[in-house]
């Protein structure tokens, strides 16, 4: 094992987010960068949350599904966009009522699914699937033994969620929505529905 | 009724329905059925008359309304014959559509929080090597001599086999990537692994030279006698979901 040169902690941390796909976990960064306690790097992480925040940088930190990255800041996105020429696509309104449910609902299997939405999903379902957003998390000990869905880390890295206890319940968006007369009644089935995680 | 209906404007017959008791003002807890069941049905024909095909879930919903309404028209009394007190025969639809409303404005959120996150970039997931001859680098003819290998295996391994059980080759692909989410690459042997049977075996064969062909995942081979690995493509591009947005 060679030693590594000393260098700046919040250097390394910037270098180790900006090369990483996917959100690394406070865990990881404290292993990679060795001898800082957990408290340690979660102050260096704020630090360099701080430092981003300036007008004159681009990017962002973010907590995002379980671990930290870095990401362009919102405002900058239409320069962004037209380097990609491209803006991303969004997901159908299909896909997202699919989505909710098995959001709101895991584990639920497929005719759950259809029987809240009142249509068939299996288009919706492999689009999901094959975006990563939701998975298969077993089967129900039932006749058939349907597959039972839930969403992916994806998921969460997609709509910004640091877990799904970020999801807002289903009371709070029903408070927001408009025309919600009457919502005593719905608010007692609803209560069941929410699963934190 | 002046408002143009259109077909593709739904999600469902839930929706559909929705919709009308929302331009109507009508009250979720205490649906006219006879008014609501003869704007529905105009709707669809509507829609018959538009040359669309009306789905089997809108007429499925329907006749759902209709079998109310008459419910509706038999007097208490003659009714509960046998029974107590006969429920509102409108309680399951209404709680049908609560239910389908409150994850409708859910998927709302959602998009709200779609939005707000696609304005974030992060950097994207590298794309494996590119290739030159596509996502398929073993040839199929080694793919099913790796096959016939494992098959042969599981014809010793179970020589009892009475419960027939159906597997569809999309449940066997779901499966597959769903393994090679959590773990990739996996050796092609470990993809059969566990006592399966030969159908099962077949099933996910053929759920895998799909998933090849659709590019989702792609098969290496080190040497030409070397093992094969599977491994995941995680897609950076944004293909379209087959529903317009």
């Amino acid at each position: 094992m060679d030693t590594l040169p000393d260098c700046n902690p919040l250097a390394i941390l910037e270098a180790l987010l900006f090369v990483s796909e996917a959100p690394t976990p406070l865990e990881q960064i404290e292993e990679v960068l060795e001898g800082h306690s957990k408290a340690e790097v979660a102050r260096l992480l704020a630090d360099l949350q701080e430092r981003c925040r300036r007008e004159d940088r681009g990017v962002c930190l973010v907590e995002v599904a379980g671990g930290y990255r870095l990401v362009t800041k919102p405002e900058l996105a239409p320069w962004v966009q037209r380097l990609r020429g491209s803006k991303p696509v969004r997901l159908s309104r299909a896909a997202l009522e699919t989505l909710a449910i098995i959001a709101y609902k895991q584990p639920i299997t497929k005719p759950e699914v259809e029987a809240i939405r009142g249509v068939m999903i299996d288009g919706v379902l492999k689009t999901l699937v094959e975006r990563d957003l939701i998975r298969v998390l077993g089967r129900k000990p039932e006749v058939g033994r349907p597959m039972l869905y839930g969403t992916s880390r994806a998921f969460l890295e997609y709509f910004g969620f640091k877990d799904l206890s970020e999801l807002p319940t289903l009371k709070e968006i029903e408070a927001l929505a408009p025309n919600g007369a009457r919502k005593e009644a719905a608010d007692e089935a609803l209560d069941e529905t929410r699963k934190p995680e | 009724m002046s408002y143009r209906v259109r077909l593709e404007m739904f999600e469902g017959p839930l929706d559909l329905l929705l919709y009308l008791i929302q331009v109507n003002e009508i009250d979720i807890y205490d649906i006219p059925i006879a008014t609501i069941t003869e704007e529905y049905l105009e709707c669809l024909s509507r829609m018959q008359e538009l040359d669309l095909e009306v789905a089997g879930e809108f007429l499925v919903l329907a006749a759902t309304l209709i079998h109310i309404k008459s419910k509706m028209l038999i007097p208490a009394e003659e009714a509960d014959g046998e029974q107590a007190p006969e429920e509102d025969p409108r309680k399951e639809l209404v709680e049908r559509l609560l239910g389908y409303k409150r994850f409708k404005e859910a998927a709302m959120t959602l998009e709200g929080f779609e939005s707000r996150q696609q304005l974030l970039y992060a950097r994207p997931t590298d794309p494996s090597p590119p290739t030159a001859e596509g996502p398929l680098e073993v040839s199929l003819s080694e793919l099913l001599r790796a096959f016939a290998a494992i098959m042969q295996r599981a014809a010793e391994a179970s020589p009892l086999e009475i419960t027939p059980e159906a597997i569809s080759v999309g449940e066997r692909m779901v499966a597959l990537l769903d393994r090679l989410t959590l773990e990739s690459p996996l050796p092609f042997s470990a993809l059969f692994g566990g006592a399966g049977t030969r159908p099962l075996l077949i099933a996910t064969f053929l759920a895998l030279l799909e998933l090849l062909r659709r590019g989702l995942i792609r098969a290496r081979q080190s040497n030409p006698e070397g093992e094969i690995t599977v491994y995941r493509i995680m897609e950076a591009s944004e293909g379209g979901d087959g529903h317009p947005a």
